[in-house]
């Protein structure tokens, strides 16, 4: 870029005319002990649980142990340079990151700094990290889908807009290929997407923004990412941080989604903090309040009403609701749910998706245990025509799975158990789905309602995907103004049930999968 | 340092209300700066500890150095000192109890470093403007450092008032920064 001089002078001019010369008071105490990126400071006795606090190197850092004598303060980013003896200021401010739609396209750190090289960025509203959730009274009920595009999700754990859904399985499950399919979904739907990635690898979280990129995905997605390589602190603030952006957009009547991925590193960040300041450990050697830390986190996520909407943008927005729906992910060692935080994060969650190594491993991808999986408030938010047809989809799954594990040792089977013993096996062959590729809600009725009605039944098993495929782009082309109609409307009846039949028909008919 | 601040306040504490009752907080407050300055000096840090001062001859060894300025009840306190290991606290315990003297009195120490000498009204102005501000007396003790180039900044307690050249520079430095 090329810099005019007066430009310089004139911007240098202007900083120091709005520069204060008035006299600075301020609380100050002295560094009594700087290790593990925790600052032990003697003084500050102003100092607010959770406030910014200034070191002498211009690094800052968080109030969270306030004891008599002394402070302590995990360092925020980069603790070389402060030393015994050094002053550290009081800011009066309580820890706040930079919210709005400035952030949306962009790669953050914990602390709302951009780390995508793009310049800065102009947010003009700060939010603090750490709010209440909305109370009983500014909440509605969840009645919209958050539609993820994903067959065995969409028909059989659907989610709905302000739902807490985990996701839960053991490394190598495909958590993260789920969630990073969901926001890809929400194209063109107008729902904004938080992605918080917490003590990963800075190249995973590269390869993430990448493919967000390639399908577009992040035009209205912000990127909040403390890498494995940042301080533990910016690893436990960095959910916190992303989830108040979120609450931006809920907050004025918008629809927003936010993965935190995952919980379980940021549980270990917050450990090693908590053990570093001393804080007595308990169970797996977490602190005491490793429940709240995330139940804080998860309840934040939530439809509010048009009252707390108006109030909240002094009468701007009126007639709006907001959501913030969150889908945490939480590895497990092993397929152990019953470990410390799976069950604290699972009890405080509407439900999970639980991601299976060995389905994963027999090529069912994504690897969903559909006996495992539930949503307890999704039901109420599914579309008419996906709720009706689901349905009959889970329970071929469901009776499929007993008779399978059941009939390896029989030889010879009557003829009702044969035929769900194939139902089952092509459903199940029907819900794979490759990565990247979400469906519409129309495409979606239209796989399940081939399912059901039989149409799946004289089809090889290894030929069900191929013969998906080929309708999908038979109805696309075909049924282009009825697909988009049920995209938009989701409504089912017997009009739209002998449209759809006699589209397939003539489909089969054809015969060219 | 935060440690020693929080094992010395039960001694500075029975010290003040022992010398409270007895009202005779000047003179407790001049033998404890006393003791506080010989327990700091280097040499003596060094006797105290050695491992083989055994517990009694520490604190023999202490009133002995503080040459008779001792009465009874503070040879006492050096001998309880001596006992629990806690001979190198005295600065702290000093300390405190000026801050819990102070507190009694409603005044507090606010210290003034200027980068010129202050006159006596220009600290009579400090002072009075300092008392509108803490609601409290204050008692100013002025030193003078030059690195400040202008201005003057005042201590009393954890707050601090910057008003010198040197940290409005600083100030302006990371405004520019930014």
């Amino acid at each position: 870029m090329q810099l005019n001089p007066t430009e310089i002078s004139d911007l240098i001019k202007k900083q120091i005319e709005g520069f204060d010369t008035k006299a600075e008071a301020r609380t100050e105490g002295t560094i009594v002990s700087v290790m593990d990126g925790i600052a032990r400071i003697h003084g500050l006795s102003e100092v607010m649980s959770g406030e910014m606090i200034e070191f002498s190197n211009g690094a800052f850092g968080l109030a969270m142990n306030l004891e008599r004598d002394s402070v302590g303060a995990v360092v925020l980013g980069d603790f070389k340079g402060i030393k015994e003896g050094d002053t550290a200021k009081c800011t009066g401010r309580i820890l706040d990151v930079p919210i709005g739609p400035e952030l949306l396209g962009r790669v953050v750190d914990a602390l709302g700094a951009p780390i995508d090289g793009k310049g800065p960025i102009n947010s003009t509203e700060m939010g603090p990290i750490e709010r209440q959730a909305p109370g009983v009274i500014e909440r509605k009920s969840v009645d919209e889908p958050m539609e993820t595009g994903i067959k065995a999700l969409d028909a059989m754990v659907p989610v709905g807009r302000g739902q807490r859904e985990l996701i839960i399985g053991d490394r190598q499950t495909g958590k993260t290929a789920v969630a990073i399919d969901a926001i890809i979904n929400q194209k063109g739907k107008d729902v904004k997407c938080i992605y918080v990635a917490i003590g990963q690898k800075a190249s995973s979280v590269a390869g993430i923004v990448r493919k967000l990129e390639e399908f577009g995905a992040m035009d209205y997605t912000i990127v909040v990412a403390a890498n494995a390589s940042d301080p533990a602190s910016m690893q436990y603030l960095s959910p916190y941080a992303g989830t108040a952006m979120g609450e931006y957009f809920r907050d004025r009547g918008e629809n927003a989604l936010i993965i935190y991925d995952d919980l379980t590193k940021q549980a270990w960040a917050y450990r090693q903090v908590s053990l570093l300041l001393r804080r007595p450990p308990g169970r797996e050697a977490y602190p005491g309040d490793i429940f709240f830390l995330h139940s804080r986190l998860l309840e934040r996520s939530s439809r509010v009403n048009a009252e707390f909407v108006e109030k909240m943008t002094n009468g701007k927005v009126k007639g709006k609701t907001g959501s913030l729906t969150a889908y945490p992910i939480i590895e497990t060692q092993e397929g152990d749910v019953s470990a410390f935080v799976p069950t604290n994060v699972i009890s405080i969650t509407d439900g999970q998706i639980f991601l299976d190594t060995d389905l994963f491993n027999s090529g069912n991808r994504p690897a969903i245990d559909a006996g495992l999986s539930v949503s307890r408030v999704g039901g109420a938010a599914q579309t008419k025509i996906i709720k009706k047809l689901g349905g009959g989809v889970r329970l071929d799954l469901a009776q499929y799975r007993e008779l399978a594990a059941f009939s390896q040792f029989a030889s010879d089977l009557d003829e009702g158990t044969r035929k769900q013993l194939e139902r089952g096996a092509r459903v199940t062959a029907l819900m794979t789905q490759a990565q990247y590729s979400p469906l519409k809600t129309g495409e979606l009725a239209f796989t399940l309602f081939a399912a059901n009605e039989g149409f799946l039944d004289d089809i090889d098993v290894d030929k069900v995907t191929d013969f998906e495929s080929a309708m999908l782009s038979y109805i696309r082309t075909e049924k282009t103004d009825f697909l988009s109609d049920l995209n938009k409307s989701g409504d089912y009846s017997d009009d739209i049930a002998a449209e759809m039949k006699s589209a397939l028909e003539d489909f089969k008919s054809k015969g060219t999968w | 340092m935060s440690e020693l601040t929080t094992a010395a306040r039960p001694y500075a504490r029975a010290v003040f209300e022992m010398a409270d009752k007895a009202g005779n907080l000047a003179e407790w407050s001049d033998s404890l700066s006393f003791m506080g300055a010989i327990a700091s000096n280097d040499d003596v840090k060094k006797l105290l500890t050695t491992p083989q001062m055994a517990k009694h001859s520490g604190a023999d060894a202490f009133i002995k150095l503080c040459d008779s300025k001792l009465d009874d009840n503070a040879k006492n306190l050096v001998n309880i000192l001596a006992e629990n290991d806690r001979l190198s606290l005295l600065p702290e315990i000093g300390a405190l109890y000026e801050s819990l003297k102070d507190e009694a009195e409603g005044s507090v120490e606010a210290l003034v470093t200027t980068a010129k000498k202050l006159t006596k009204a220009e600290q009579d102005a400090i002072a009075k403007a300092l008392k509108k501000r803490l609601g409290r007396d204050v008692k100013l003790k002025v030193s003078v450092d030059e690195s400040l180039l202008g201005g003057a900044i005042i201590q009393a307690g954890d707050l601090v008032i910057d008003g010198t050249l040197k940290g409005r520079l600083s100030k302006m430095t990371s405004t520019m920064a930014r």
